[in-house]
């Protein structure tokens, strides 16, 4: 038996869920297949997304997922460039046409789909983004150049709740695109995700007994998003995510953490998302967006 | 006598990296390995940690190499550490995982400037340091007389700094760490 998971039409953030529902029980026993002919365009959270889940039946010892690429050749070459068939090729078995364009030097693509998995591979990110990251913050969102370093910060600081605490390796990518539906301004947008423990699980041994009832997923991630709280209990701890909000905070940027049935987001005035959703499907590991919107007047 | 050290040479000593920057928790923890060997290899009471040529400085890398010094200390040496070459960028992290741990660190300015201070310091404290490194090493009498305060605020003030370890304590006078 196979069951299908729709690659939604237009995948990212928002259209997450319907992706996640697509699997019903987790892990699922039948063979998956990921349904993306209909795909007409995808964030870089919705691409890990699916790398994510690919990794997670692996990791689960299920059988390799199915993948059917999507019908638009535009489609299927941007995808291409992002570096996700690259990926996809070990997790997936792919049905259809893959265009061989190298990974690229795509003006949009900050940072193409990369793997991550232990400190080397942040110091790697790090090192390969500054100089764009810098050229894009300043030309094309139009702010300081003292924001670069904060960029760098929060990417270094996303990357590494992987190494510390998923227990396995991810992904990460980060993208220049007009979020014109949301902002009607150009945006970076910095996605993360992981297949591994899960805020829950996480921080379950420290933190469980302290919230009693409320413990979850959503309490989980008050806990490490608001109230800065660490599986570890080394003092210096929980600092990644503090350090993100508040180079957030000074650039109007937005966080969104799904992880398990939940998402906890500090949300901008711009954006009309909720902070907290719960019960939603369940989707293994954690998912990270950072959302860097170009400063009024300074977009283009 | 200061002993130097070059953060960007101990980066690449510790980290095979082709990058300069300061990132993740495990190089923080090798570079502070590396600081805590040498300054227990030195008869410099003062260290003075170079950044002049470090990239980037997250949040979890300056917490292992600047607080973890500092926390690690032992109460029963003399040994003292002090910033040098640090941008805005790497005093701005420096500055706030100090105060997640209610640290302070100095940090050495232009030539003939006092040390600008990171980390949890309330102005008072701020002032009596920068009153000690004008004037020179004195007691609480004489920082007291300077400022126009009472003796036992000036002790008090100068007591928390030299227990920061932003300034030296020897028999009831207080001496600048970079004199």
């Amino acid at each position: 038996m196979t069951r299908i998971a729709e690659v939604p039409a237009y995948f990212d953030d928002k259209s997450f869920d319907l992706f996640a529902q697509g699997f019903g029980a987790w892990p699922p026993e039948e063979r998956m297949l990921f349904d993306a002919r209909a795909a007409t365009w995808a964030s870089p959270y919705g691409l890990i997304g699916m790398l994510t889940a690919a990794q997670a039946l692996r990791e689960a010892h299920r059988e390799k997922p199915l993948f059917t690429v999507p019908a638009s050749d535009e489609v299927r070459r941007y995808w291409a460039k992002t570096g996700f068939f690259k990926h996809a090729a070990d997790l997936f078995e792919i049905h259809g046409k893959v265009p061989r364009v190298p990974a690229s030097e795509d003006s949009d693509h900050l940072l193409d789909i990369t793997a991550v998995g232990a400190s080397e591979d942040v110091h790697q990110v790090v090192g390969r983004i500054q100089e764009r990251a810098a050229r894009m913050l300043s030309d094309e969102l139009g702010l300081e150049a003292k924001a670069t370093m904060g960029f760098a910060m929060a990417l270094s600081e996303a990357c590494q709740n992987i190494v510390e605490h998923a227990g396995t390796s991810g992904w990460v990518a980060v993208h220049l695109y007009n979020f014109r539906k949301r902002l009607g301004r150009r945006v970076i947008v910095i996605a993360v995700s992981d297949a591994g423990l899960g805020f829950r699980r996480s921080l379950e041994a420290t933190q469980a007994k302290r919230f009693g009832d409320r413990w979850g997923d959503a309490a989980a991630l008050e806990a490490a998003l608001i109230q800065g709280v660490s599986r570890f209990r080394d003092p210096g701890r929980g600092q990644g995510l503090a350090g993100i909000k508040r180079y957030l905070s000074r650039w109007d940027g937005k966080i969104s953490i799904r992880s398990g049935t939940a998402r906890l987001s500090i949300v901008p005035k711009w954006d009309d998302d909720v902070p907290l959703a719960e019960n939603l499907p369940f989707f293994p590991g954690s998912q990270v967006q950072v959302v860097i919107p170009a400063q009024e007047g300074g977009a283009r | 006598m200061i002993q130097m050290i070059p953060l960007g040479r101990v980066l690449k000593e510790t980290v095979s990296t082709p990058y300069r920057d300061l990132v993740t928790r495990p190089t923080g923890a090798a570079v502070r390995g590396w600081i805590q060997r040498a300054i227990a290899g030195s008869e410099a009471p003062t260290t003075m940690l170079d950044f002049t040529e470090v990239g980037l400085l997250d949040f979890s890398c300056a917490d292992e190499i600047v607080a973890k010094l500092l926390l690690d200390a032992d109460p029963g040496t003399e040994q003292y550490v002090m910033l040098l070459g640090t941008r805005e960028d790497h005093a701005e992290a420096i500055d706030h995982v100090l105060n997640n741990h209610a640290l302070a660190i100095a940090v050495v300015a232009g030539p003939g400037e006092p040390p600008m201070l990171l980390g949890r310091v309330t102005p008072e404290l701020q002032r009596v340091f920068r009153c000690v490194f004008w004037s020179g090493p004195g007691d609480a009498g004489s920082i007291a007389e300077s400022l126009g305060w009472t003796i036992e605020r000036a002790a008090d003030a100068l007591l928390t700094l030299s227990l920061l370890r932003l300034l030296r304590a020897e028999a009831g006078t207080f001496h600048p760490l970079s004199q």
